[in-house]
């Protein structure tokens, strides 16, 4: 039990980071307040949910046909199609294209599965200088840092850190100003768009209708990625595909409300197939990613409902344990509670088991989440999967725990052995737990169990009395 | 009607006033109160730790020792919880045991729901406070009822002076097993709601989850913070004048 | 890797006999929130201006000086329009305009090529339908309709006619073709470019434009 894993030795340091818990709880709850003035706009956002959850998993259910026609209504278009088995495959396709066509300018707009692939690093490998160009990925970019939320990359910075980031690599002026950092952060990158030949994106949904890709951005970056350079790569896991058109509107109406409370994020772009022969402007070539690693072990088990993430943010937002240990005491790709279902599916072998025990099991996630991931009750089957992992110590101690419980006399031996354990301060409340109740008494104390338990005022007194009325 | 208490581990120990206050409560409403002395726990530490086939033992063991009661009344939302969601659960592929659990769940009540949901009963009406009052809501009664329907509640109580904490479902950061395994976690988000109910200016929390009390309390008491916790059947019953008030 | 081996991991385990969810027939009674029988042009413009868009009311006889105003507000001197027909904004309309703008005093280009997006103060577009429930409007790419053109400058007038506001996001979607015609680019476009990555505090105009107006004219019937 005492055995401190690499995830507790972070979980220590990030609660002792007062700043990081100061930004991240300003900011998450915030966004609580937000998507809840969101949602409430909408006339029945329950009903949206469920169907919104019915979509999805309907889609995962039928996920070969969906992926089939997704395909074909892509190549229809013009665009190609790279099927990428693992994250290994998704980083050679993507670096193939750059480097077989002699593209040098790479821009990316936000995409959490290339976060989840490392891409950047395999760009850099061969020779290649992705610019991020969402703000806060641009600025995590600079400060050689890593996203700590899905949606908000940099919850964790606050403006004088960015500020000197900034100073640091661009050679500008000192501001702390929001705004001031916002437009130096356009004019370097707005030279950059100008002279891209590579443009990478993710993708939010992929209509199999029309072989669509969706994507909802709020900058304009994500924009300019798709439509700047000569060529687009849109990488997506396959979990995004969705049926058709019509089918949109109940996840958009629900996706940036989720995020941050607006009915709809700034742009949501619709790209069906490259640039037409007579349009004014826009990529020649459009390559889709897909991307299985790991998702289709996912799929194939007891927890394919998780699948039904739609990336928008709102379990970490309404989580109070992500809001106390921030995004990269997770040690992932995917933080907060989402994250703590995905990462160890995603790698089963990742030494992930202490992540689904850190919940409360408060069910805040669970309420948030648009398509009806019930979040808190996967945490506890993940639990169930490794439970044998836990220290033998646990687990003897499970073992006897429940050789109390099933005894009423041992159950009241183990009352009176609490009560002779426990040191009394003095007034009532034990300072200093023995054993396993030392954990308990780090950050609070332990009343000392009255003389009498329940049971025993009962025997003398209660089954006794007369009805009152 | 005949009403089973079932008290809880943790009740029992550490909070018996709870289950004396449940007593005189239902026994003011007409309700024949018996309690089965072979009850410990209903396996929730087992369950949530991922221990299920430990858990299905023990409720096996409830299933059994409740089957005799037209219903059981519990002052704990979780164990309620426990007992109605994820006894089905926990023995689906045993249909015998399965039918059973399904018994048990129908008939098991939180306390709160259950003075809603059966007798003629108006626990507003029967509530009188004489100072300021907040809340917290426990995070697993959200198989019963919302924090709004218990702030609505306490709302309606005569003269009331209401302080709604704010965020109104924040967790306590109890969570059982998880306050021991990951007491730092636990201890800030602890820290949260003392700070959040701290805000209200009241100084007395309902609290009907006795985990989330011997959290709090424990939190307050070491922070020296001059919250008091108490369950609503507490309040119901000195309110009634079946207790005398605590000290 | 072709499909079929790419898709194996999935079709070897089947998902044995779990059942299956149906798709949902009716979206559309749950997820509507504004059908044809309010005030349209009032919705959509108190949605657009609640996502930070300014909009302006015109009739027929005033669109020309409102746009010519709002440029003229903000000094902007180098305009962008577009030689498409889009929307309200047919041949004719855009003429009218890039004369009335040029009668002001301002530079005209009808080029959307990346010397002209990337210095023009404004650029002015017609819109292929606005939506009232959310105060988007939405731009399609064509011929002669640059992607660029409602992204680069940093402001983008937009033209609606009062008869393209539509009442819901999913009316716009249930109109979409879903063959050849579909374009190869859509953008719902719902208030100026926005971020708040630093410390929450909302900044307009980081990469698309920092001002949205849109020109809504109820041309008489």
């Amino acid at each position: 039990m005492s055995a401190s894993t690499p995830f507790q030795q972070r979980v220590a340091a990030a609660v002792a980071d007062k700043r990081v818990v100061r930004a991240v709880h300003l900011a998450t709850l915030k966004k609580v307040e937000a998507r809840e003035a969101g949602m409430d706009q909408l006339r029945d956002f329950e009903q949206i949910r469920s169907l919104a959850a019915q979509v999805k998993q309907h889609t995962l259910d039928y996920l070969p046909r969906y992926l089939e026609q997704f395909v074909e209504q892509i190549e229809g278009r013009g665009g190609a199609v790279h099927f990428a088995p693992d994250a290994e495959a998704a980083r050679r396709i993507i670096c193939d294209i750059a480097t077989s066509r002699g593209l040098k300018r790479v821009v990316k707009s936000k995409s959490m599965t290339s976060e989840e692939i490392h891409l950047n690093q395999a760009l850099e490998a061969v020779g290649l200088r992705p610019v991020e160009t969402d703000l806060g990925e641009f600025i995590v970019q600079i400060d050689h840092d890593t996203p700590s939320h899905i949606v908000t990359p940099i919850i964790h910075k606050d403006r004088r850190q960015i500020a000197l980031a900034m100073q640091r690599e661009l050679g500008c002026e000192y501001t702390e100003d929001p705004t001031e950092l916002t437009m130096i952060a356009r004019r370097h990158l707005r030279e950059i768009f100008r002279n891209c030949d590579l443009g990478i994106s993710g993708v939010n949904f992929g209509v199999a209708e029309t072989g669509t890709l969706c994507i909802c951005t709020n900058e304009g970056n994500g924009r300019l990625t798709v439509s700047r350079p000569r060529v687009h790569v849109a990488l997506m896991g396959i979990e995004k595909v969705i049926p058709r058109m019509r089918d949109l509107p109940v996840f958009l109406k629900l996706l940036a409300r989720s995020s941050t409370g607006q009915p709809l994020t700034v742009y949501t772009t619709l790209i069906s197939g490259p640039k037409r022969l007579q349009d004014a402007d826009g990529p020649e070539e459009l390559h889709v990613v897909l991307m299985d690693a790991g998702r289709s072990d996912i799929w194939a088990g007891e927890f394919r409902e998780v699948l039904r993430c739609i990336r928008c943010g709102a379990c970490l937002n309404a989580c109070p344990v992500y809001r106390n240990i921030g995004g990269h005491a997770y040690g992932s790709v995917y933080p907060g509670p989402i994250g703590a279902l995905l990462t160890p599916l995603l790698h089963p072998a990742g030494g992930h088991e202490e992540l689904p025990r850190a919940s409360s099991l408060c069910g805040a996630c669970g309420v948030a989440c648009p398509v009806k991931i019930d979040i808190p009750d996967l945490l506890v089957r993940l639990r169930a999967q490794t439970h044998r992992s836990h220290p033998l110590a646990k687990r003897v101690a499970m073992r006897m725990w429940l050789w109390a419980m099933k005894s009423p006399l041992v159950f009241r031996l183990g009352q009176r052995l609490l009560r002779g354990l426990l040191k009394d301060g003095g007034d009532g409340w034990a300072t200093d737990g023995p054993g396993p109740l030392r954990a308990w008494t780090q950050p609070r104390d332990l009343p000392i169990p009255p003389k009498r338990s329940f049971r025993a005022i009962w025997q003398a007194e209660l089954s006794n009395e007369d009805k009152r009325g | 009607m005949t009403v089973a208490l079932f008290v809880t581990c943790v009740s029992d120990t550490f909070c018996p006033r709870v289950g004396e206050a449940v007593v005189r409560v239902l026994r003011h409403c007409g309700c024949d109160v018996r309690f089965p002395a072979r009850q410990t726990c209903c396996g929730q530490p087992a369950y949530n730790s991922g221990f299920h086939s430990e858990a299905a033992e023990l409720a096996r063991r409830m299933i059994a020792i409740f089957e005799p009661y037209e219903y059981v009344v519990t002052p704990s939302a979780s164990c309620a919880m426990m007992v109605r969601q994820h006894y089905p659960q926990l023995l689906a592929d045993e249909p015998g045991w399965r039918k059973a659990a399904d018994r048990l769940a129908a008939k098991t009540y939180e306390f709160t729901s259950f003075l809603r949901e059966v007798p003629e009963f108006d626990v507003s009406a029967n509530l009188r406070f004489n100072e300021a009052v907040t809340f917290h809501y426990p995070c697993h009664a959200r198989e019963f009822y919302s924090a709004r329907d218990l702030e609505a509640l306490l709302s309606r109580v005569p003269g009331v002076d209401l302080r709604t904490p704010r965020p109104v479902d924040l967790c306590c950061g109890f969570g059982g097993i998880f306050a021991v395994d990951h007491a730092e976690i636990s201890g800030a988000m602890m820290g949260d709601k003392l700070e959040s109910l701290s805000q209200t200016g009241a100084g007395l929390v309902i609290c009907d989850e006795g985990g989330c009390a011997l959290n709090l309390a424990g939190g307050a008491h070491r922070r020296g913070t001059s919250l008091r916790f108490r369950h609503i059947a507490e309040c119901l019953a000195e309110s009634l004048g079946l207790m005398e008030a605590e000290e | 890797m072709n499909l079929q081996d790419f898709l194996s991991s999935l079709t070897k385990r089947g998902g044995g006999d779990r059942e299956r969810t149906p798709l949902p027939d009716d979206l559309e009674s749950a997820v509507r929130q504004v059908d044809g029988n309010v005030d349209l042009i009032g919705v959509f413009a108190a949605s657009a201006e609640a996502a930070g868009a300014r909009v302006r009311r015109t009739s027929g006889a005033d669109w020309l000086t409102a746009i010519a105003g709002i440029l003229g507000d903000l000094d902007a001197t180098r305009i962008c329009t577009q030689a498409a027909e889009v929307g309200f904004l047919s041949r004719a309309r855009s003429a009218e305009l890039s004369e009335h703008l040029r009668d002001s005093g301002m530079t005209v280009s009808t080029d959307t090529g990346d010397d002209e997006l990337f210095s023009a103060d404004a650029s002015i577009t017609g819109v292929s339908a606005a939506i009232a429930e959310t105060g988007t409007v939405v731009c399609e790419s064509g011929p002669n309709a640059a992607r660029g053109a409602s992204l680069i400058p940093p402001v983008h007038v937009a033209v609606v006619g009062a008869a393209q506001i539509i009442p819901d996001l999913c009316d716009y979607f249930e109109q979409l073709p879903g063959g050849p015609e579909l374009p190869a680019n859509v953008n719902l476009i719902t208030g100026p470019s926005k971020t708040a990555d630093i410390e929450g505090t909302l900044v307009t105009g980081v990469h698309g434009p920092g001002k949205l107006f849109i020109v809504v004219v109820a041309t008489a019937s």
